[in-house]
């Protein structure tokens, strides 16, 4: 019988048909030799023909029915199906390099205290608009502050032993069933155990996905509301410099603040008109996002800058009211958790297939 | 992975879910492709004690067959043209396997030597 794999590649997918074929392509254009790894795609209940499209170039399709559970409960299916001592997770929207798997695999190899390594989105998107542009920027800005040991299991591409992941639980498919942050939930229990996440600048991904200004804006209120809902207040500033929204570096955060305040005050000054307010409010906007800013000069050109600088603004203000929305629903409400039926069938234990949603651990 | 919530059908189709995956492996024999019983074996052996839904994927006439199929047992064949790409025939294929868990052997390059030893 022949030796398992060393690697396993899962990619879940969930009516991604558009965008998989480009992604299963790039992985097996890896400089990882072809019987070295295995690929195993999960597909989550897509109706558009991606467990066709997966067939095209994968080992294995799991074939996930009825409800859609998430990309954090595909790959814990898909994790369940591999036989590698090595488990990459990359997104059916994200394009590896021939070497970032390699590259990532001697990361982990020449780190021993390292159990996990993440890439992250580069500069260059797949789509060319500007929404799409704006936000793989953003995303290659918020990769770039991560370096070492990061914490974060990064959604678009990671690796993680075997070991470790189990040993942590798995990714959180009880409360992440969404597609935001169960990477950098999952980062956080692996560090709790002693275990590194490791990333590096050169490691890169292509973002496909294309993206307007409606999914920006649903995106960034998503992921703020779930950060501060699901890790409460303490571990949500523990995750911020993971976290791609938050674009202002966390030494200059009192500065900046103070800053803020004051502007905003002479905003409400009675001698002022509304432009100059409104200029002000602006100006403080600014000075508070000014890294950012200067990466996307830095990258694109004054011009782009002054192009996206309104909705990097809404991208702020919104991630702002949706991280103290996401505290009062932890206050009020509590936690995430599936509906009541699912809670009850997993009390219950029932086994059926595709499995019942269960929480780290059990 | 595309983002979004997740849909609101009622979790009562809980209670229609089998209580295991179904299992399927696909063969697939583009032209001058042949599989070797071990490997079948081994692609069989995967599955445990599970029963496995075989498909064989065919494209043309298949050097070994009658070989693949002593090998498989109960399998369901799925003829393709000649020249049908071996991406074609997994989709194909996988558009008939009913499993939940599929599996996709896909046969060696054999040359046209071997073929016609292998069919005599």
């Amino acid at each position: 019988m022949s030796a398992p794999p060393q690697l396993s590649v899962i990619v879940p997918v969930r009516d991604g048909s558009a965008t998989l074929a480009r992604a299963l392509t790039a992985i097996l254009a890896s400089e990882l030799p072809r019987n070295d790894y295995e690929l195993i795609v999960v597909d989550d209940a897509s109706t558009d023909g991606s467990a066709e499209v997966a067939a095209r170039c994968a080992d294995t399709v799991v074939r996930l029915s009825g409800r859609r559970c998430g990309p954090a409960y595909a790959r814990n299916r898909g994790a369940e199906q591999a036989r590698g001592e090595v488990l990459a997770f990359v997104d059916a929207d994200a394009m590896v390099r021939p070497d970032t798997l390699p590259r990532m695999l001697r990361m982990l190899s020449d780190h021993p205290g390292a159990h996990a390594v993440s890439a992250s989105h580069g500069h260059a998107a797949a789509e060319h608009n500007l929404v799409s542009e704006y936000w793989n920027l953003l995303l290659h800005f918020g990769g770039q502050r991560q370096t070492g040991t990061s914490g974060d299991v990064a959604s678009p591409c990671a690796v993680i032993t075997r070991t470790a992941f189990l040993s942590a639980g798995m990714y959180d498919e009880w409360r992440f069933a969404t597609a935001q942050l169960e990477g950098i939930e999952l980062g956080k229990r692996l560090e709790d155990s002693g275990s590194d996440v490791l990333s590096s600048r050169d490691l890169e991904i292509v973002g496909m996905r294309q993206w307007n200004l409606a999914s920006v804006c649903q995106e960034v209120w998503d992921r703020s509301v779930l950060l501060a809902r699901s890790l409460g207040y303490r571990r949500t500033r523990a995750a911020v410099p993971s976290e791609v929204v938050f674009t202002l570096r966390p030494t200059f955060a009192p500065f900046f603040a103070l800053l803020c305040v004051v502007v905003f005050s002479a905003a409400f000054l009675p001698y002022l008109n509304v432009p100059a307010k409104l200029g002000l409010i602006l100006l403080g906007a600014m000075v508070i996002n000014l890294p950012a800013l200067l990466f996307l000069v830095r990258r694109r050109g004054i011009r782009f800058t002054i192009a996206v600088a309104p909705l990097h603004l809404l991208v702020q203000a919104i991630s702002g009211i949706g991280v103290c929305s996401g505290w009062l629903l932890r206050a009020m409400v509590g936690d995430r958790a599936p509906d009541v039926t699912i809670q009850a069938y997993a009390e219950v234990g029932v086994e059926v297939w595709p499995p019942v949603p269960r929480a780290p651990g059990c | 992975m595309p983002s979004a919530d997740t849909d609101d059908r009622p979790s009562g189709e809980l209670s229609e879910r089998r209580a295991a995956p179904r299992r399927s492996l696909i063969v697939v024999l583009p032209e001058n492709h042949v599989v070797s019983p071990d490997r079948l074996a081994e692609g069989l052996r995967a599955h445990g004690d599970q029963q496995v839904d075989v498909v064989i994927a065919c494209a043309g006439q298949p050097a070994n067959l009658t070989t693949t199929q002593e090998s498989l047992g109960e399998a369901q064949l799925l003829f393709a043209p000649a020249g049908t790409t071996t991406e074609d025939l997994r989709e194909l294929a996988m558009r008939q396997a009913p499993g939940d868990i599929v599996t996709l052997l896909c046969g060696d390059v054999v040359s046209e030597s071997c073929v016609d030893a292998v069919s005599s």
